[in-house]
């Protein structure tokens, strides 16, 4: 009985499998030679997933103008990207941050600024808040616009979904953590934002800004605040002078290709400026 | 009397729970597919991504995904096959590798989904050298629908009368045709439905495929080469990208007709053997 079930892994059905699958790696590995070839026209480009849609497509339009030039962007977050650069793994990593006194080995190349600003409707008489006004605000100490000299009603508060880049600058730029925030409205997009700002009166909310500007332009009932005296504007986000921002970095090694210097210096100048404006971040004052 | 208006309760809350059942299932479908199949047109399934995915279609995405899912099938099906018949018909000759492989399988199972993709990454993409490619992702999802597939190859083998074994010795059936017209065919439904579980899972995998196989929306060239699939498109989309909310829910619809698709073409193999044999499949 038993040996009769041993019989059924025989040592001749597994030399079958085992020659199918050899066959299988040795038709797979055909595929090799196909992508080894141009290796000193590639660059890879590792790291932050905020990042990555705007370096796809500034890739896209360099590759167009470099043919033979081949440029990878892969995700993961901006520690991978600073990990791989370490490791020799990537040529440019992609950090959401400036870097800290810890990375001082890795230089860091600005290529795009995210600025974060409060939202309220148009009619709302406000004009402007604190970052202690706003925390209080976030996290239900004060409820009723009238502490600010606005209108007696109840404060609806507009907050992001888990994830989002905006709710990290906010939650950062405030001290705050997502837990101590109980909002009304928990929105995705910046869009899903603008829009339910603008169809209440007493909402407040927090946006890129450069979405916020283009909104304003096209009509949305809503209005940027100025946080701490500084008004939120692009021009100010450009020039570094708006406080609730994050830069967004290409890092290298100092022994960087010069490929991957190239392609850095082409996303630090102007022509980068239309792209970096349409994913709703704001090109730094150059 | 009593005991048939009982009987005439108890039978119709389990029609109302299939019926609810049935009903969720269909909404979800229905939501998905009204909102996104909406704006789908061919051109959609056709063109490659543009402008970061907000215009353009799906097309490198779809290519990417396709190769992606088959390849780990292609891999995972044998194994799974293999191993499923060990653990049914040789766990008695060796005990204590079934019991360690069983319980490596049902933790396999239960691992987070990162994980899978941090072990792929380093293993595969970089230990071997496929850095972030479809064949790497193919691989670490293979590894990842294992334990799905083993086990449920395991069962529908175990399901099987025993009188077939001892009918078939009696015969004296050479072990090659057991194995062949016996235990394949029977393994085969429990086979499809491992895969149907494993690639639903696959198919909506984002975290250990942004590691893996990477997030290059370019036509892919090769196995060799990084090709973003469906899922991974649709989380860009819908988390990095403003103003990709309509393309994230197309995608999306896309992505369940996939998996619709993908479901009813494995179940119908599954079953056509038996079924041409005149064997019942059940209801």
């Amino acid at each position: 009985m038993v040996s009769s079930y041993r019989s059924i892994v025989s040592p001749k059905t597994l030399a079958k499998f085992g020659a199918a699958f050899a066959l299988a790696a040795a038709i797979l590995y055909g595929f090799i030679p196909e992508s080894g070839h141009g290796e000193q026209n590639r660059i890879l480009l590792t790291g932050s997933s905020t990042i990555a849609p705007l370096a796809a497509e500034l890739a896209r339009a360099y590759e167009k103008a470099h043919p033979g030039t081949r440029i990878d962007v892969e995700t993961g977050g901006s520690s991978r990207g600073i990990s791989d650069i370490r490791r020799g793994l990537a040529d440019i990593g992609m950090v959401s941050r400036a870097l800290k006194p810890t990375e001082s080995d890795l230089v860091s190349h600005l290529v795009a600024r995210d600025g974060v600003a409060l939202i309220v409707h148009k009619t709302n008489p406000v004009d402007g808040l604190t970052s202690d006004q706003t925390s209080a605000l976030y996290t239900r100490k004060i409820a009723n616009w009238s502490a600010f000299g606005g209108p007696d009603q109840k404060v609806v508060l507009v907050h992001k979904a888990q994830g989002r880049s905006t709710l990290e600058i906010f939650l950062k730029y405030f001290g705050l953590s997502d837990d101590d925030i109980r909002p009304d409205v928990v929105i995705g997009d910046n869009e899903q934002g603008i829009k339910t700002v603008a169809a209440n009166p007493s909402a407040i909310g927090y946006v890129s800004i450069g979405t916020a500007e283009t909104a304003i332009e096209h009509g949305n009932a809503i209005k940027l605040l100025h946080l701490d005296g500084i008004a939120a504007s692009t021009a100010h986000v450009a020039d570094g002078r708006f406080p609730m921002t994050r830069a967004l970095n290409f890092v290298t090694k100092d022994t960087s290709s010069p490929k991957a210097a190239d392609f850095i210096a082409y996303a630090q100048s102007d022509s980068a400026d239309a792209l970096i404006r349409s994913l709703a971040f704001v090109p730094p004052k150059r | 009397m009593k005991r048939s208006v009982s009987n005439r309760i108890l039978a119709t809350s389990f029609a109302g729970g299939a019926f609810l059942l049935a009903a969720l299932f269909l909404w979800i479908l229905g939501d998905i597919l009204w909102r996104g199949l909406a704006g789908i047109d061919l051109a959609f399934l056709i063109q490659n991504p543009l402008n970061a995915g907000r215009s353009g279609g799906i097309r490198s995405v779809l290519v990417a995904t396709l190769y992606i899912i088959s390849l780990s099938i292609v891999i995972a099906a044998p194994l799974g096959l293999l191993a499923g018949m060990f653990l049914s018909e040789l766990c008695h000759v060796y005990p204590r590798i079934s019991r360690l492989i069983r319980q490596s399988l049902d933790t396999l199972a239960g691992v987070p989904s990162i994980i899978f993709g941090l072990f792929g990454n380093a293993v595969f993409a970089q230990y071997l050298g496929f850095r972030v490619s479809i064949l790497t992702g193919a691989l670490t999802l293979a590894v990842m629908i294992l334990p799905f597939l083993i086990r449920s190859v395991e069962h529908s083998l175990r399901s099987l009368p025993a009188y077939y074994h001892r009918s078939a010795q009696a015969l004296g059936l050479s072990r090659t045709t057991i194995m062949g017209h016996i235990l394949l065919p029977a393994a085969l439904p429990g086979l499809s439905t491992g895969l149907v579980l494993g690639i639903g899972r696959a198919l909506a995998e984002t975290a250990a495929l942004v590691f893996t196989s990477g997030y290059v929306a370019r036509m892919p060239g090769s196995v060799f080469d990084s090709g973003r699939a469906l899922s991974v498109h649709i989380f860009d989309l819908a988390m990095n990208v403003p103003g990709g909310s309509t393309n994230a829910y197309k995608s999306a619809a896309v992505l369940v007709a996939l998996l619709l698709i993908i479901n009813l073409a494995i179940m119908a193999l599954g079953h056509m053997r038996n079924r041409r044999r005149g064997e019942p499949n059940g209801c």
